[in-house]
């Protein structure tokens, strides 16, 4: 049997004396994982796309702070009110109300990021949670809560908060972030709990049994560490269709008024018009939204890469 | 001698598998890993489970620590029912019982340092603070031989070698000093010179602490060394028991007989082997027949092959299940 100690295996006969501290289990395995995805090319595309993106989040803050005719939602340049193409004064031009586009580019960056990874996180604590107590307990449990999933799979996600969205009028972003964490976790769910499944029986979680520990105990400090990985992997796949429904919701006009969303600006230039008359305006929303969700997406296939052969490896251990 | 106090007793435990052979099968197929199995353990020995791979030997430990339930019988623990123990008392039987599983490499999980690993059962059961824990789990890895113990602590299961897993496995199963301790195939993923080792350890835990512990092996040689008495297993059946030391130099059943014969080490000290194997296997009959029938050299028709043997008590106090006695 080859094991991965082997390297440390030398080092160990000439340790020494005193408490040495020794990286924890997961930290040590992130970095294994990360040399491993760092040969991937795929990979290093989505991350530093992603890396971009942070960065225009990260700067939004500061056209505003320079000049408040900058502020992407307030902001109205005083000598212009009719939508313009790039100056030097504003670098991707402004909206039909003298609104500077770079600066509401920026924002939506922000806001592509909270929407999608607060709602891929809401998604990935219910589906982690449900899918753990569905595998361990199994039975009548195990039953019904993926008879539920199978319902909340089955319904189109943006049809159902669109029919909210008309019956209950504009909605807010957050309100907006919760249905779509609520809508997509059954398919997380799903893959913990067969995860979940076949941990149940190795041997250090039958140890943690025979030693009396909870059944809490057993899911959270035994299985959870175990599942997170591929938590995470899910993870990147939920941020991504977030971002796209959350777009999708503000173009078709059911979008939070109150939020500059990429979204939120093709709907402007489809409201006022400017479709076809203003490209400096349509374009970087759709290439930022097509972009930001791709590269979400290949983090996502590169990690996968990642987990694939581990996952394996585990199963041939088991 | 003391007179032996029981401390675990199995009476008539059945345990049957059912196993889906397909999608379409559809009734399956039953597979019986324990046959009215009864053992008394008592408190203090070490008592060896010796059977080929797939007699059910890790079926027994499973039962008794209610990783799965049995589907007849009765297990006792100090005369209360084992099975279906909950709550309290479940918790109070699993500070008295404890098991070290067969491969190091599964049952230690990988995110936790070795200072939680043997600390766990310290936390489930609330005993002690955290200097308290801390000085106790050095402790007892001290006993377990990895010492100096604080270099330990914070080093992580891939980061030791399969011996040193093994011992920090029996170190958290001792770590509450429980009464009842099985060690399920203990060695059988590690060399032979740390597997002497680690029976030198289990041997000097019993010594210190009076634990007493079900060994299981597939080795009489292991057996031998290790325990008082031994039990041999065949598909799920108790087919012989008596001491170490009997048993092996002087075994009775068939089966016994053709384990020793499977030993190399065990061959040279006696002239011949005793030849107990068939070479061809005879016919399963239909009717009730000795589980070791078609195997069984000495077996004799129209007795062997036409109902199942008991257990028999010989003077000697040994037990045997077989019609030639
Ligand atoms: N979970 C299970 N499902 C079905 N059959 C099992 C299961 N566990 C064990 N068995 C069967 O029960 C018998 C005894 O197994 P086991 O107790 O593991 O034997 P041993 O430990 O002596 O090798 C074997 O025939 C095995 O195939
Ligand atoms: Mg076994």
């Amino acid at each position: 049997m080859t094991q991965p100690f082997s390297t440390t295996q030398a080092t160990k006969d000439a340790f020494g004396g005193g408490t040495e501290r020794h990286v924890p289990y997961w930290i040590e395995r992130f970095l294994d994982g990360w040399a491993i995805y760092r040969k991937n090319v795929i990979g290093r595309i989505g991350v530093v796309l992603l890396c971009l993106f942070a960065l225009m989040a990260a700067v939004s803050y500061i056209p505003q702070w320079v000049n408040p005719i900058y502020n992407p939602m307030t902001g109205v340049d005083p000598q212009i009110s009719y939508s313009t193409g790039p100056s030097f004064r504003h670098w991707l031009g402004t909206d039909n109300i003298g609104r500077d586009l770079f600066s509401q580019l920026l924002a939506g960056a922000r806001v592509a990021f909270i929407v999608g990874i607060t709602s891929a996180l809401i998604s990935i604590l219910f589906g982690t949670t449900i899918g753990m107590v569905a595998g361990y307990y199994g039975k009548r449990t195990d039953l019904i809560l993926m008879r539920f999933a199978d319902m909340v799979m089955v319904m189109p996600t943006l049809l159902v908060v669109l029919i909210l969205s008309a019956l209950f009028g504009q909605l807010n972003i957050w309100v907006i972030v919760v249905m779509i964490a609520l809508f997509r976790w059954p398919g997380v769910a799903r893959v913990i709990r067969s995860q979940t499944m076949s941990l149940r029986h190795r041997p250090f979680v039958e140890a943690a049994i025979v030693a009396g520990a909870s059944r809490f105990r057993i899911l959270f400090r035994h299985i959870l560490p175990n599942v997170m990985p591929l938590a995470l992997l899910y993870m990147t796949f939920r941020v991504t269709s977030a971002i796209i429904i959350e777009a999708a919701l503000a173009f078709l006009g059911f979008g939070d008024p109150g939020t500059v969303s990429w979204g939120m600006m093709l709907q402007w230039v489809w409201k006022t018009g400017h479709m076809f008359q203003a490209p400096y305006w349509l374009l970087p929303p759709g290439i930022c939204i097509s972009l930001i969700t791709m590269a979400f997406y290949m983090t996502g296939r590169a990690m996968d890469d990642v987990l694939d052969p581990r996952l394996r490896e585990e199963e041939i251990k088991r | 001698m003391k007179t032996p106090v029981s401390m675990l007793t199995m009476s008539d435990v059945t345990k049957v598998y059912r196993v889906k052979d397909s999608l379409l099968g559809g009734a399956g197929r039953d597979v019986v890993a324990l046959d009215r199995f009864s053992m008394t353990i008592n408190a203090g020995e070490i008592y060896g489970l010796v059977g080929e791979s797939g007699s059910g030997k890790t079926t027994v430990s499973r039962l008794i620590v209610g990783l799965e339930p049995a589907d007849g019988g009765d297990i006792r623990f100090d005369g209360t029912k084992v099975m279906g123990l909950k709550g309290r008392r479940r918790k109070n039987f699993t500070k008295q019982v404890q098991v070290i599983f067969q491969d190091p490499y599964q049952s230690l999980n990988t995110h936790f340092s070795i200072f939680e690993t043997v600390c766990e059962p310290l936390v489930i059961h609330g005993i002690g603070d955290r200097q308290f824990r801390r000085a106790r789990v050095c402790e007892i890895l001290d006993t377990t031989g990895l010492t100096p113990p604080e270099t330990y602590l914070n080093r992580y299961p891939h980061q030791l070698s399969g011996g040193q897993r093994q011992r920090v496995a029996i170190a958290r199963a001792m770590v509450l000093e429980p009464r009842f301790l099985i060690a399920d195939e203990p060695t059988s993923m590690l060399d032979a010179l740390i597997s002497f080792q680690i029976f030198r350890l289990l041997n000097h835990l019993r010594e210190s602490f009076g634990v007493a512990i079900l060994f299981i092996t597939h080795s009489l040689a292991a057996a031998r060394n290790l325990c008082d008495r031994v039990g041999v297993l065949y598909r799920g059946q108790l087919v012989e028991q008596g001491t170490a030391e009997e048993t092996i130099m002087n075994p009775l059943h068939p089966y016994t007989k053709a384990l020793l014969d499977a030993h190399p080490r065990f061959g040279s000290s006696r002239q011949k082997a005793y030849g107990v194997l068939r070479e061809t296997e005879r016919p399963i009959p239909d009717v009730d027949h000795c589980p070791f029938y078609p195997r069984c050299n000495p077996a004799m028709d129209n007795i062997c092959n036409e109902s199942t043997p008991t257990l028999k008590y010989l003077d000697s106090g040994r037990k045997v299940s077989c019609f030639l006695f």
